[in-house]
């Protein structure tokens, strides 16, 4: 594997760590609704998502970026 | 309560992962480095650790070899963001190590930590294909029909699906749909469940104020269905006196709704069925002739279930697995409860199987993973009644021979002398006969 690629896979890596947080904000959100859970932590979870999916963005621009080098 | 270990650098997800753990019923600590993870596991026991690959200090598997070091034996399973690390794992890890791949859900963690195999997990067991998205079977008279399917398929000729009830006219209708039309709509309609008032505004449509009731225009099947697939069952519990109307659309693909003045092109392919007997159309007063030529361009016969026995099984999967699917259980059928399906009498059909499986599912414990089968398929309209003296080919003279010694002894309460008589042959060579059947009890 060529160091490129090895970059590739690292940005992909941390492209996953965002994506994990919004689909576990999700079930989070889940569970409240079905629940008697404290409301606010939706809004504290769509926040959340919000700024992973900021992140996310960031982590695909990171790997464009790379491979246009 | 079972003990949890999270460990996990993403100090966002620990904090979501944990919450999510204690709502599904465990404790859970947290450590975000292999030096806490240490520490905790000093500290106290855990059933389960759920474990992140890439640590800051160091890899996961590096927590797994200080485990066993150390004699600990909880359940760890590996967080990964790489589904290829499935094959290195396999030759690591042990039968108390598993992974699951980000990013999670919650169901992947509740089945990690109740240690069953999640859906994924389930999915790729086989499952029966589904030929054309919806027909289920590999048997020879299925393999004929899927191969009917294609040709007609290719041209727009209308075709006339025969079979008896239950058979699944209508699935193979959208089979044929769906490889020519599957952007297109598909209307279906049942010409048996239409008064005779009706049927010519279900068909054609009718304008507005054009018979009392009529409070608004409507468009008729035929016009909605486009240009895709116009599916008409029962097409023979038509009246016949409405079927000249049926002749000249089909004639001339141009309906002119009810009250209506203007004609309007049709250009659907329309799809009929029926579940009379070739012989019934021929003999009695059903469909014109005229019609069954234009609908019957391509006349298709779909097997009786029990023409393909040998698809119960490919059926039962799939309709266990549909309704696990649907109520979030996780059935089973075993061997011996396949071979009492695919031995029982189904005169309705693939729609009575299904019907059953449904009354099982039902009925089972869900607290069990297996199904539980009744004794009996009770349906009025099975044909192993005794007073039916149903000849099958293939039956062997022997068979036919034990048969009618046994409904003969029944009818006259057992008197072997009476059954004899009955028989034409002596009381000896009933006996005779009965002591050759030496399985044969009265």
């Amino acid at each position: 594997m060529d160091i490129k690629t090895n970059d590739i896979n690292t940005l992909i890596h941390n492209t996953r760590g965002p994506l994990n947080r919004i689909s576990m904000q999700a079930e989070l959100i889940k569970m409240v609704l079905e629940s008697d859970m404290p409301k606010e932590k939706v809004l504290a979870a769509a926040d959340k998502i919000i700024a992973a999916c900021q992140d996310c963005s960031n982590s695909l621009q990171d790997i464009s970026n790379s491979v246009q080098e | 309560m079972l003990q949890v270990l999270l460990v996990d650098d993403d100090t966002e997800f620990t904090e979501v992962g944990s919450q999510i753990i204690e709502f599904l019923g465990y404790d859970v600590a947290i450590a975000t480095s292999l030096k806490e993870a240490k520490q905790w596991l000093q500290s106290q026991s855990f059933d389960h650790v759920l474990l992140d690959f890439m640590l800051p200090d160091g890899s996961g598997l590096h927590l797994i070899d200080y485990l066993k070091q150390n004699n600990f034996t909880p359940y760890v399973t590996l967080i990964t963001g790489h589904p290829s690390v499935k094959g290195m794992l396999a030759g690591l890890c042990g039968p108390k190590v598993d992974y699951i791949v980000k990013p999670l859900q919650r169901e992947d963690i509740e089945a990690t930590l109740s240690r069953k195999k999640s859906k994924t997990t389930k999915n790729k067991r086989k499952q029966p294909t589904l030929h054309f998205g919806c027909l289920v079977g590999e048997s020879p008279p299925m393999l004929e029909l899927y191969s009917m399917i294609e040709r007609v398929a290719k041209t727009s000729a209308n075709v006339m699906l025969m079979g008896e009830s239950g058979v699944g006219k209508e699935v193979v209708a959208n089979a044929i749909h769906n490889i020519t039309h599957n952007d297109k709509p598909m209307i279906a309609t049942n010409c048996g469940a239409l008064s005779k008032e009706l049927i010519s505004s279900e068909l054609f449509g009718h304008e507005k104020g054009s018979f009392t009731g009529a409070i608004a225009r409507k468009e008729g099947v035929f016009v909605r269905a486009g240009n895709g697939t116009l599916f008409l069952d029962e097409i023979t519990e038509m009246p016949l006196d409405m079927q000249p109307n049926l002749l000249r659309v089909l004639e001339n693909k141009k309906v002119i709704p009810v009250g209506g003045t203007q004609e309007i092109t049709v250009n659907c392919r329309v799809v009929s069925a029926t579940n009379r007997k070739m012989t019934e159309l021929a003999q009695g007063d059903i469909i014109r002739e005229d019609i069954y030529y234009r609908l019957a361009v391509f006349p298709i016969h779909i097997p009786s279930l029990n023409e393909r026995k040998e698809d119960i099984p490919l059926l039962a999967d799939v309709f266990l697995q549909q309704l696990n699917q649907e109520n979030n259980t996780e059935f089973t059928w075993n061997e011996e409860q396949l071979t009492v399906l695919k031995n029982n009498d189904w005169p309705g059909n693939v729609r009575e199987l299904r019907h059953a499986i449904h009354r099982a599912f039902i009925m089972s414990d869900p607290k069990s993973q297996e199904i539980q089968l009744p004794n009996t398929f009770i349906s009025p309209f099975s044909s192993t009644d005794n007073n039916s003296s149903a000849i099958a080919p293939g039956q062997t003279i022997e068979d036919l021979e034990k048969e009618l010694i046994r409904v003969t002894l029944d009818k006259v309460d057992g008197n072997k002398t009476q059954a004899a008589e009955m028989l034409g042959i002596s009381t000896k060579t009933l006996y005779n006969r009965l002591h050759a059947y030496d399985d044969f009890t009265v």
